[in-house]
């Protein structure tokens, strides 16, 4: 029961972010300009990410938040921008959140962590490698 | 823990509600406050009482309070206290992200205000159009805490509306269907459904907002491939459900109150609630409707026309309900029910000059003038306040366990229509006559001086009337008649728990069979359930 509360919880959580980058991403995509952003390291930025919700897939906490320290820390020296920027917080805030949960709040973490790596994959495939609008 | 750290560490649905709604009162006064210190300043021509610049942060942080430290919080307050009551349940969903979304609302409305101090309120008007809010125009700190503090209160605001999503879909007493529930907290669902679709995009926007004056981002610059229209859009796809998140609750409030007053069963439930989620979808549809004024071709506007007059018809579908309702019943005019039947009334007005402003060109003739700020006050203060002033009168005995007192509530009902009206009514006409909104004073043109002036004084007999209604609260607290559990003979099921209620809601578990589970029990030879 505690568990189908915060699922559903995370889920309209989720909902309203997505709602927060689709705009977001929209805005910076037509109105603002796009850093540069070298091919190669996006798609190392990119196998990291997916590394580690595969880790999160697994169940492996530990392995997840290793694999996204070193992602933020990549993101962090290659990009900045808005929108890496605000993406970078709620990653952070997700690798403490992940960090201090108890074991039973995984499945909840689980579906916020796939959701980041969802709205990084639509930034770098639209906005950084979709060309200029 | 007791006293005071038991409010501070409060996670129990009923602390939590009341302690939104205190917060709210605070800031009400502060708001009312800033809205006599305008009606001063625009009593008569030519008046010099305060400074331009006062003005512009004044009616900034007027508008910006009553709509996001008054208006949600108030309404979010009732649906945290009463909506697991009304659905047999004992707690929210997720007590602790409750006292989280309470506290950085507080703390947001703090941030705001912390602005006075700095001596830079924001100045840009309660939606602050860019450029005018970009570091070139504005480039005091006001807009920053603006922003900050807004940021905050979305947040708040999602975080409340999922707990109440969530309590609704989890914790509804057993046999209390989606097709059962008490339509207070059926549209607090529906309205807390619209915060989480809306509110993002005013979080959107702040975000770019803020790094446009802090970190040199370009969002809403035109000279660096920026666009400020881009920032009314996305204000408005936020802005236009807004108006609906806060006036969904209070439509809730009247659906629950003019039943029982009435003696006869809400009319057409399922029609009061599907038109809920009809009105739901149609206002993310509508929000061009703020920006007729701005050449976005014909067709573009012709179909937000279209669409905002659509509204209507869910809308009037509602107030039809009500009137259904009403007809042929025995109905007790105690002061919630007065308040009831005035908020038909006045809304109406409000709803009819919202047709008029879908209709294109007479919103070009109208926009910016004193006509858009009557109509806004008939909404959420004809609409929003007056129906949360029958709910306050109503569940007051509920949340105390006293009753208000009757008297002072028909006086201080009689003040606030009457002031309301003086003070917004005239507001049509100055509107009419050319009046330009977020003007801080006006030449000595025919009838300008005379509106205005029955303008402030209505705004005075208006702030008696909220007075005396706080007056009586506060001496209803401690003398007021004692209520027992349910003073009103009514049918929901916050009426069957204590007044006020105990930390466990019910002792048992109730169940539920039909819309009006309390008659269910008081007539076991006719209930709901035996005549379908």
């Amino acid at each position: 029961m505690t568990e189908r509360r915060t699922l559903l919880g995370m889920a309209m959580f989720l909902i309203a972010e997505a709602v927060f980058f689709f705009l977001l991403i929209l805005a910076c995509k037509y109105f603002a300009a796009i850093p540069y952003l070298n091919s190669r390291s996006g798609w190392i930025l990119t196998i990291l990410l997916l590394a580690s919700t595969a880790s999160m897939w697994r169940g492996w906490r530990w392995g997840t938040i290793a694999l996204g320290v070193i992602f933020l820390v990549g993101l962090w020296g290659t990009l900045s921008s808005v929108l890496t920027a605000v993406l970078g917080l709620f990653l952070f805030a997700g690798l403490i959140a992940l960090a201090i949960v108890p074991v039973s709040a995984l499945r909840t973490m689980a579906l916020y962590w796939y959701f980041l790596t969802a709205v990084w994959l639509a930034i770098f495939l639209y906005v950084y490698r979709g060309g200029a609008a | 823990m007791s006293g005071f750290s038991a409010w501070l560490c409060a996670i129990d649905h009923k602390r939590i509600g009341i302690l939104y709604m205190l917060s709210a009162l605070l800031f009400m006064l502060a708001g009312g406050m800033e809205a006599m210190v305008l009606r001063a300043q625009l009593a008569a021509p030519n008046l010099k009482l305060i400074a331009p610049e006062t003005y512009d942060q004044i009616f900034t942080m007027h508008g910006t309070t009553m709509i996001f430290l008054v208006a949600m919080p108030v309404l979010t307050g009732f649906g945290v206290y009463l909506t697991p009551l009304m659905i047999g349940a004992n707690e929210m969903a997720l007590p602790r992200l409750g006292a989280l979304s309470f506290w950085l609302q507080f703390f947001g409305g703090v941030l705001l205000y912390i602005s006075f101090a700095t001596g830079a309120a924001p100045d840009a008007g309660w939606f602050s159009y860019a450029p005018l809010s970009e570091k070139a125009f504005s480039p005091g700190a006001g807009l920053d805490y603006w922003a900050l503090a807004l940021l905050m209160i979305a947040g708040s605001s999602i975080g409340s509306a999922i707990n109440l999503i969530v309590t609704v879909a989890t914790e509804r007493a057993p046999g209390m269907t989606m097709r059962l529930v008490p339509l207070f907290a059926w549209m607090t669902l529906v309205a807390s459904i619209m915060i989480v679709f809306a509110l993002p995009a005013l979080a959107a926007s702040l975000v770019m907002l803020l790094s446009d004056r802090l970190l040199h981002a370009r969002f809403f610059d035109p000279a660096q491939g920026g666009a400020p229209l881009l920032w009314q859009h996305y204000f408005w796809i936020f802005g236009h459900p807004e108006v609906y998140i806060v006036v969904l609750p209070a439509f809730g409030m009247i659906s629950e109150i003019i039943p029982v007053f009435s003696r006869k069963p809400i009319f057409g439930y399922p029609f009061v609630a599907t038109s809920t989620v009809a009105i739901a979808f149609l206002s993310y549809g509508v929000w061009v409707h703020h920006m007729f004024a701005v050449a976005l071709g014909r067709n573009v506007l012709a179909v937000f026309a279209a669409a905002s007059m659509l509204i209507a018809v869910p809308t009037g579908m509602k107030i039809f309900s009500w009137i259904a309702t009403m007809w042929g019943g025995a109905i007790r005019f105690t002061t919630a029910m007065l308040f009831a039947i005035a908020f038909l009334l006045e809304f109406t007005v409000g709803g009819l000059s919202g047709v008029a402003f879908a209709t294109v060109p007479v919103d070009w003739q109208l926009t910016d003038t004193y006509f858009v700020v009557a109509h806004i006050h008939y909404v959420l203060v004809g609409g929003t306040i007056f129906a949360l002033l029958a709910g306050v009168h109503y569940w007051f005995p509920k949340i105390s366990g006293r009753l208000l007192d009757e008297k002072l509530g028909r006086w201080s009902f009689w003040l606030i229509v009457l002031g309301f009206n003086a003070a917004f009514f005239v507001q049509h006409f100055l509107g009419l006559l050319g009046m330009r909104r977020r003007v801080y004073t006006y030449p000595d043109i025919p009838w300008f001086g005379a509106l205005n002036l029955i303008s402030t004084l209505g705004a005075g007999i208006l702030v008696f009337g909220i007075v005396l209604f706080l007056a009586n609260v506060a001496m209803s607290v401690y003398f007021g008649t004692v209520a027992g559990k349910d003073p009103w003979n009514a049918w929901t099921l916050e009426w069957a728990a204590a007044s006020p209620p105990l930390l466990q809601n019910f002792a048992e578990t109730p169940e539920v069979r039909s819309r009006r589970p309390l008659w269910d029990l008081k007539h076991p030879e006719a209930p709901d359930w035996g005549s379908t």
